[in-house]
């Protein structure tokens, strides 16, 4: 297969640079001799192959200059053939298998493969539209466009420099755009790339960076989100919670499903969803806390998971007064051995671990909660429920500040904020991604 | 067999009642507290403590007829498969007095001094059921009673449990609460008339919890302080099953010590008269860590009287049996599985009749550190020593055809009752601290301080230590009281407690009161204290031995220079670490580890076969 394709690549290149072909002819290189079958099947192709990669070098600067145009003709409007391809090419909806059809729509259009670069750079840009960026098929089928071996450098010389330079570019992009998406290239990506720029070229440099690397950041978040977050504003809440609680003994607690209901009268009743946490440490705390204290409801507070936003409120003390931080160690707490030492020595200076950090004393959180409504009389069923476990939570007052949270605002907007998260359209941006 | 009884008795009582006592001096008891200051207290442990002949006789004559009861009427695998104790053998313990071994003769005990409570241990344990009904009985059970309890409370209570007739429990551990004093949830309840406490709450694992009639329970009382102020504190009480409300679980089905019964026992609204408080009200935390103290030395002969016979056992089997037209005795690594048994029994031994032995002095003996050391020591050498003659006796150790497994599980339990290891440890070490610091306070303040003087003394002292210092501490030479054929364990062990002193005169200096969390630093501080109080038992037997020719008293010289060498190199190592800071002994990454996995509750490495791309 590969060296029928080889030939028709030769003779197309050859075709298209017959004219200059006596200039070269002089310059050949034995470049084709390891690979047997080309030479010994079709001898005369070859040698068009040979003249056509000696004349991509003299070619270099018109190229280059004819790169230019084409980038001013992108600007203008020159690409508006290839975006036609993909407008073409989806009857029906947007999808991955209408991207498909009009990568192979180029492919069959042009055995030459004419105009290979602006249509990848066209399909690159395309991809978030067919929400097909984070497949790794359609990257490599992208990829797949690119004509083989004709850009793998062939001596030494064209190795040294940029060879087919707006080709590895090009190259380099789509490796670049999977970089962005976190889409990790694979072994046919490997191979594809050696097939078109060969070893050493920069897309393949690229390609080997991007798998040093990605591997070792696939795991390097302890506290990884989950790839595709839940629709359902109640399992989504306890994923928050549970990752902001960071305590495996913590139980989140559904206090109020989310209902939508159309009373008698006629009118329609919406019930928030209230789902909360608490760990049986909170509930210890909160035990031992001064029912003549006030404790706080605030909130609310943005979690960010991934591109959604949540928001959460805490049910939390104020710091202690320092005569009633200090714990008294009961002599008589424990059967077997002292608990501490009667001593009159401190900590050495060198065994003193602990550096001084700016501390800033916090009260006591108690308890935490996700809510579909931010107002007071749904947060104040969350401390109802609270008080079936935490008894004490009845005799001490509970004082809210709230402040209007981005959803109250955008209930002015009356804008839909049922869901209780918000989607944040975010304009793709790489390095933000990353 | 109550005849038999009666005989023993009569001629425990023709002895007169001082006769058991060791009379060396009244001092009070602190070698292993002094070891921490780097001193050796030699007139503590030198000589080794006798027995007078009268004593030895008489208990040779108690010894004959417990060791062919068991024997003979102790069926150990039957005990085990029905996890019961027949009422047969249990009535034939009782006949022969072993319900009240300590028990004073002035209430129908055999008033056993602790070195020979500790003797008839090493033959009770032979079947373990009924070494811990035994055990739970007299050692923690009616402890309370006889070590706090009023005169009335002793002739109300001690006869019948002396006899057997009654079975006392000791009831401290909860559901909540294990060491713990602060949680005990069991509440004694004082009523109008001051004349009695209603007692409610549960306690788990109680062994005897089903056949006892007699509790010491702990439960939590409200005390008025003398500010006025109302606090709950301890109180220990007798319970009689006979005043109402008592009930227990059903037994426990365990690991080992099967056929001893250990349930739940609840309390629910029992009439307990003032006058069975053991010790003041709200005084029964002090009672109970007595209790606890005093009754952890005899483990070391129970496990010793074990490990002896495993070796009995197995030795049979090792010369026997032949493997390639060699018997198994003949190779090399089997050879070195009966030298660590009989090593351990070895020093096991000592330690555990040199503790009973200062027990038994004139004075009120504190010897709670040496008696947790003994246990230490014992219970973890006891697991180590039936896990090796297990792997001597290969396959056939691990069938249930064979009593050997039954001893690997029985033996488990010494790790984790009276005060699990870790905790002793602690105990161990803490203890031994707060005494040096006490002394050292001020000449570590000094220093601190930049007292020339003191700065200088202790940097002329380290730099003699690292020019090779020679240790001297009195042991050998001019008035030496170590035979000279165990010359080089006593420099050894001269040497390692010299070494350590200077290593715990260093930690107070760097943790002071801190060292309290500093758990690996007080868990080696404790096995060095250990290994030396081992060392120091097994030279002054030795020297013993030695010096008034015992049989096979170059056997004993033997075991005691294997296991000082061994013990000596362990100690340098332990406190070479001791000497590092927590980077360089492993103890920081330790903790991480521990953390990482603790916070994720899971082993969290990936799996070797796992993948990234």
């Amino acid at each position: 297969m590969n060296c029928v394709r080889k030939l028709l690549l030769a003779r197309e290149l050859s075709a298209r640079r017959g004219i200059l072909r006596q200039a070269a002819l002089g310059r050949d290189l034995p470049w084709l001799q390891g690979s047997s079958c080309a030479q010994c099947f079709w001898p005369v192709p070859v040698r068009s192959i040979r003249s056509s990669t000696a004349l991509s070098r003299s070619e270099l600067v018109p190229s280059a200059r004819e790169d230019k145009e084409k980038d001013r003709g992108s600007r203008d409007g020159f690409l508006v053939p290839f975006d036609e391809l993909f407008e073409r090419a989806h009857e029906g909806d947007r999808n991955k298998a209408a991207f498909s059809r009009a990568v192979e729509l180029f492919c069959q259009r042009d055995i030459r493969r004419r105009g290979h670069v602006e249509f990848i750079n066209a399909a690159l840009r395309k991809m978030p539209e067919f929400g097909v960026e984070r497949e790794l098929d359609v990257y490599n089928k992208i990829l797949d466009v690119f004509p083989k071996e004709v850009f793998v450098p062939r001596n030494y010389i064209q190795r040294m420099f940029n060879h087919y330079p707006r080709q590895q570019e090009c190259g380099i992009h789509v490796l670049e755009q999977m970089e962005n998406y976190g889409i990790m290239p694979n072994k046919q990506t490997k191979f594809l790339l050696l097939q078109i720029f060969g070893e050493k070229s920069h897309p393949v440099r690229k390609y080997q960076r991007l798998m040093y690397w990605f591997p070792k950041f696939k795991h390097v978040n302890p506290y990884p989100v989950p790839a595709a977050l839940p629709r359902d504003p109640v399992d989504l809440a306890r994923i928050s919670l549970q990752r902001i609680a960071a305590d495996l003994s913590a139980k989140v607690t559904v206090y109020q499903m989310p209902l939508t209901d159309i009373s008698d009268a006629g009118k329609e009743i919406t019930q928030p969803h209230i789902v909360g946490t608490q760990s049986p440490d909170q509930q210890e705390l909160l035990a031992c806390h001064n029912p003549a204290r006030p404790v706080f409801v605030e909130g609310p507070f943005p979690l960010w998971l991934k591109k959604t936003c949540v928001y959460y409120y805490v049910l939390r003390g104020e710091p202690l007064p320092p005569e009633e931080k200090e714990e008294v160690i009961d002599s008589e707490r424990n059967f077997y051995y002292p608990m501490h030492l009667d001593l009159d020595l401190d900590r050495d200076l060198w065994d003193d671990e602990e550096f001084y950090v700016d501390d800033v004393v916090e009260g006591p959180i108690f308890a935490m909660c996700m809510a579909g409504a931010g107002d007071q009389a749904t947060l104040a069923k969350w401390i109802l429920g609270l008080q079936q476990t935490n008894p004490i939570l009845s005799q001490t007052p509970v004082v809210f500040h709230l402040t209007p949270g981005p959803r109250e605002r955008e209930l002015q907007a009356a804008s839909d904020s049922e869901s209780g998260e918000e989607e944040i359209p975010q304009s793709w941006h790489a390095k933000q991604e990353l | 067999m109550s005849g038999l009884s009666l005989l023993l008795r009569a001629a425990r009582a023709a002895f007169p009642a001082g006769a058991r006592q060791i009379r060396t001096g009244g001092l009070r008891s602190a070698y292993a507290k002094e070891l921490f200051l780097g001193k050796l207290e030699k007139e503590e442990v030198f000589p080794y403590p006798e027995i007078s002949n009268e004593e030895l006789e008489e208990i040779n004559q108690f010894v004959g007829p417990v060791e062919k009861f068991f024997s003979e009427e102790v069926d150990s695998k039957k005990i085990d498969q029905d996890a019961k104790i027949p009422p047969e053998t249990l009535k034939g313990l009782k006949n022969l007095g072993l319900f009240g071994m300590q028990i004073p003769e002035e209430y129908g005990g055999l008033g056993l001094s602790n070195t020979m409570y500790a003797r008839l241990g090493e033959i009770i344990s032979l079947d373990g059921s009924v070494a811990v009904t035994l055990a739970a009985h007299q050692a923690i059970g009616l402890k309370g009673i006889l070590i706090a309890g009023t005169d009335e409370q002793k002739a109300k209570y001690l006869p019948k449990l002396a006899s057997g007739e009654h079975i006392a429990a000791f009831c401290l551990t909860e559901p909540g609460s294990g060491s713990d004093a602060a949680s005990i949830q069991t509440r004694a309840t004082m009523s109008e008339d001051g004349k009695s406490f209603l007692l409610n709450g549960s306690k788990i694992w109680i062994s005897n919890g089903g056949l006892a009639d007699i509790f010491t329970v702990f439960a939590r009382t409200e005390i008025v302080d003398k500010d006025g102020a109302k606090k709950d504190k301890i109180t220990a009480l007798i319970v009689e099953r006979a005043f109402g409300g008592v009930t227990n679980g059903k037994p426990e089905d365990k690991l080992g010590i099967r056929g001893s019964n250990t349930c739940e026992v609840h309390f629910e609204n029992t009439k307990v008269p003032v006058e069975n408080v053991i010790g003041e009200i709200g005084g029964g935390f002090k009672v109970a860590m007595n209790i606890l103290n005093s009754g952890r030395f005899s483990m070391g002969s129970a496990s010793a009287g074990m490990i002896k016979k495993l070796i009995e056992m197995t030795a049979e089997y090792a010369c026997t049996r032949k493997q390639f037209n060699k018997k198994l005795s003949d190779f090399g690594l089997i050879q070195e599985k009966f030298t660590l048994l009989a090593v351990k029994a070895y020093v096991m031994e000592s330690m555990a009749y040199l503790t009973a032995g200062m027990m038994d002095r004139p004075g009120v003996p504190d010897c709670s550190i040496e008696a947790a050391m003994v246990k230490v020591f014992s219970s973890e050498g006891a697991w180590i020593c039936v896990s090796e003659a297990l792997q001597v006796l290969g396959g056939l150790g691990y069938m249930k055809d064979y009593p050997y497994e039954r001893y690997l599980r029985d033996s488990r339990i010494l790790l984790i009752f009276e005060g699990t290891n870790e905790i002793l440890r602690m105990y161990i070490a803490l203890t031994g601290m707060q005494y040096a610091g006490k002394i050292l306070t001020g000449k570590i303040k000094e220093m601190k301080k930049g007292n020339v003087g003191v700065a200088m003394e202790i940097f002329v002292n380290k730099f003699r230590d690292s020019m090779g210092r020679k240790v001297d501490l009195g042991l050998i030479g001019e008035n030496g009281v170590a035979h000279p054929s165990l010359e080089e364990s006593s420099k050894k062990l001269e040497e390692n407690i010299y070494y350590f002193g200077t290593t715990v005169e260093g930690l107070l200096r760097r943790f002071g009161k801190t060292i309290v969390d500093e758990q690996l630093v007080l868990k080696r501080v404790a096995d060095v204290s250990i290994n030396v109080y081992a060392m120091t038992a097994a030279i002054s037997r030795a020297s013993r031995s030695i010096g008034i020719g015992l049989r096979n008293h170059d056997h004993e010289v033997l075991l005691t220079n294997i296991f000082c060498t061994e013990a000596y190199f362990k100690n340098n190592y332990a406190m070479a670490e001791l000497e590092k800071y927590a980077a360089e002994n492993l103890d920081d990454s330790i903790k991480k580890v521990a953390q990482q996995v603790l916070e994720k509750r899971a082993y969290i490495c990936s799996h070797p076969l796992e993948r990234t791309f």
